[in-house]
């Protein structure tokens, strides 16, 4: 019971300690805004770059183009006669410009020109060049006068949109590749960045420990595994609820503000863009993807977590952690660099090998989960993690044990095996 | 006698050296007990295997006459030499994590802490960081730690190395105090001269072994090399037949600032104290005869170099 008890004394501790700090506080608070302003500032800067509604005065000498250009939001054509004088509508400060198609437009498509007091708006002019050209289209089709052209041109078109179906036999579910792609690189990177930023923390913690000479005290009231566990559930709980916190404020915003800010700027055509969020499947598939993600970026935490603090036992100051961390760092890094590969070809044999190994297995399964592979695998992955994690934790507590007490040189390899070792 | 420890030959080893060598040693409940030994003696390693912090490779330890277990250590306080504290922390926040660790109760650990604090005159540093304290009050603190949750064995490890004179003269009175309260204490140090003031009982480790353990006094005797200090008034030489018959050598006379004049002689072994105290009554006006018994630094050093020449 006691032991239980002092486990919680110590994940408590090392809780309180590190969430109290403002820089936990400053981050914590600031990451979200930086995110949830990379997902509103393109839809924000396009929607406030769009100029407003200009008026063009329409002078069709070919009497045949002028009715077929329909206004559209950004234009507002005003209609005149052939012969009208563009010079004086030039000089009129309602219109932006005047647009003069020439008698000649449908044999010669050059006939056609915009005058404008200041530089055209390259926007406009590109609208009004699409736009004359269906039409032009449109009256040359017409002069070799087919019975049924409408007809048959609405036959003839075909609207391709491609949906990508994941076929499951309990249910289907429609989603979208981008989407799956686009989580599974998300969530490797949110993984790869709390395995970095709270297993050195672990690591530092230890060192910093042995370097106040605050351990000796400690470890005379509890044991090192203790101590040890506590300090990296402690900080494996500091890592969720900053993740809780962000996941917390980015879910409010996405849910409330998002659509509004969206539709607001972005009109309908933002609301198609809301919808994809969502196109990675179902709720409930949602729900139990998020609840594996969980899994293993406990598990990825918690085994390269006992493998820092093995570094930070066997070293007295941050300098010589340098390059046995490096050890840590390296399949990280590694694992990192292959979830771009694997988001590409979740199904490929490194994907699959990458993702039984306990190393890479972490940061690669965050990758391949969103694909919905098969269960099997997954279960496989999670297994070998966890039993890996066992073993590791179980390893680094009997060097930690020893390394704690260790001053001074640095240990080889060969030693830290040697302590490992030790009754 | 009733032991609260017993060490029944415990042997550590390490790559490369060993650090207790077949170390076998009781401890008398409610005494003070002076470990002692060079640095690296094996000392640390002793007290980490008390604190259950290591393992033996072999041997017992017997805690209150059951083998030592994990649980233990609640009843155990211990000072280290090398200690540090959490700088970030406040001084309350501290001791509260530390006497919570050795089972106290939030409330229990308050009152007891507070107490403590007003008798070490600290508390009003409770709301403050550690890394703004003195060395002097950060000694204090761990101190306190230590002491808190009444163990009945405390083991203090060069407890006065860092302290002032008055903060360490202050530490012995606690440390006689919670002795005087039936707790059985350790000292572990090689500073010889508190060993004389506080222990009841020693035993010198050197080169990983129990080389000499027992009784302070009974030890001082043991050394003793018949050596007495003779002090009188007058200024005569001591008569040549007692030099000559009874004693083995003797110091030239000095006389010191009160006008005594003193004397160090050894006796030779078939001299009878009474006879010769009799003889020099006769020649010379006694105004003090002391046996002068060796110091336990002369004991560690003689002891020291014996063990070495073996």
């Amino acid at each position: 019971m006691s032991r239980i008890n002092n486990l919680r004394i110590i994940i408590a501790r090392e809780w309180k300690q590190r969430v109290k700090r403002k820089s936990f506080i400053i981050t914590t608070l600031i990451m979200p805004i930086v995110m949830v302003g990379l997902m509103v500032l393109p839809v924000l800067i396009t929607a406030l770059a769009a100029p407003d509604n200009q008026q063009y005065a329409l002078i069709d000498q070919s009497g045949r183009i002028s009715e077929t250009l329909d206004n559209t939001p950004l234009i507002t054509y005003v209609r005149y006669d052939g012969d009208t004088d563009y010079t004086t509508l030039a000089n009129d400060e309602q219109f932006e410009g005047v647009l003069v198609i020439g008698p000649d437009i449908i044999q010669n498509p050059d006939d056609v020109r915009l005058y404008t007091r200041e530089s055209a708006s390259s926007s406009a002019v590109t609208q009004i060049t699409a736009q004359l050209k269906n039409s032009i289209e449109a009256e040359r089709l017409k002069s070799y006068d087919i019975e049924n052209l409408g007809a048959i041109l609405n036959q003839i078109e075909a609207d391709v949109n491609v949906s990508t179906v994941r076929f499951d036999a309990a249910q289907e579910k429609e989603t979208s590749l981008m989407m799956s792609a686009l989580v599974g690189i998300a969530f490797s990177f949110l993984l790869y960045m709390l395995i970095m930023l709270y297993g050195n923390m672990v690591m530092t913690s230890i060192i910093e420990e042995k370097t106040n000479r605050v351990l000796e005290l400690v470890v005379s009231s509890v044991r090192p595994f203790e101590l040890m566990v506590g300090k990296i559930v402690g900080i494996g709980l500091v890592a969720l609820t900053q993740v809780a916190i962000w996941v917390a404020l980015i879910g409010a915003f996405v849910a409330w503000a998002l659509p509004a800010v969206i539709a607001h700027f972005a009109g309908a055509q933002g609301a198609e863009a809301m919808d994809s969020l969502f196109q990675l499947g179902q709720p409930s598939y949602i729900i139990t993807l998020m609840l594996y993600m969980m899994v293993f970026l406990i598990g990825g935490y918690l085994f390269y977590a006992a493998i820092y603090a093995v570094v930070g036992s066997s070293v007295d100051n941050i300098q010589d952690a340098g390059q046995l961390a490096s050890v840590a760092v390296v399949p990280i890094i590694l694992s990192f660099i292959l979830a771009p590969t694997v988001v590409a070809e979740p199904n490929s044999t490194v994907a699959l090998w990458a993702s039984f190994i306990p190393i890479t297995s972490p940061i690669v399964m965050m990758a391949r989960l969103p694909f919905a592979i098969p269960v099997w695998q997954t279960l496989i992955s999670m297994g070998i993690l966890y039993i890996s994690v066992i073993i590791m934790i179980w390893l680094a507590a009997k060097i930690y044990r020893v390394g704690i007490f260790m001053y001074g040189k640095k240990p080889s390899f060969k030693e830290l095996v040697r302590w490992a070792r030790y009754k | 006698m009733d032991n609260i420890l017993e060490i029944n030959e415990v042997s550590k080893h390490f790559t490369g050296h060993t650090a207790l060598d077949n170390v076998s040693l009781s401890i008398p409940r409610g005494s003070v007990y002076g470990l002692l030994g060079p640095n690296g003696a094996g000392k640390t390693t002793l007290i980490r295997i008390i604190n259950h912090i290591t393992a033996p490779d072999s041997g017992t330890v017997t805690l209150n006459s059951h083998i030592l277990t994990a649980d233990d250590v609640k009843t155990i306080g211990y000072l280290p030499e090398e200690r540090g504290l959490y700088k970030k922390m406040t001084v309350g926040d501290q001791a509260l994590f530390f006497a919570r660790l050795k089972g106290l109760s939030k409330k229990e650990a308050e009152k007891a802490l507070h107490r403590w604090f007003e008798k070490l005159e600290i508390d009003s540093w409770w709301n403050r960081k550690v890394e703004e304290l003195s060395k002097g009050m950060a000694q204090k603190v761990q101190f306190v730690l230590t002491v808190l949750h009444e163990p009945e064995l405390l083991i203090f490890d060069e407890p006065f190395s860092g302290f002032d004179p008055i903060n360490a003269d202050i530490l012995k009175r606690e440390i006689l105090e919670l002795r005087d309260k039936g707790a059985t204490v350790i000292f572990s140090t090689h500073n010889m001269g508190s060993v004389e003031e506080l222990c009841d009982n020693m035993t010198l480790i050197n080169q990983s072994r129990n080389v000499l353990t027992g009784n302070v006094a009974e030890l001082r005797r043991r050394f003793s090399k018949n050596q007495f200090k003779l002090t009188y008034l007058g200024s005569q030489a001591l008569p040549e037949d007692i030099t000559q018959n009874m004693l083995e050598s003797c110091s030239p006379v000095e006389s010191d600032s009160n006008g005594y004049n003193n004397v160090i002689f050894n006796l030779k072994d078939s001299t009878d104290i009474r006879t010769l105290i009799a003889r020099l009554n006769e020649n010379v006006e006694i105004r003090g005869f002391n046996e002068i018994l060796p110091s336990i630094n002369d004991i560690f050093i003689q002891v020291v170099k014996d063990t070495k020449i073996d």
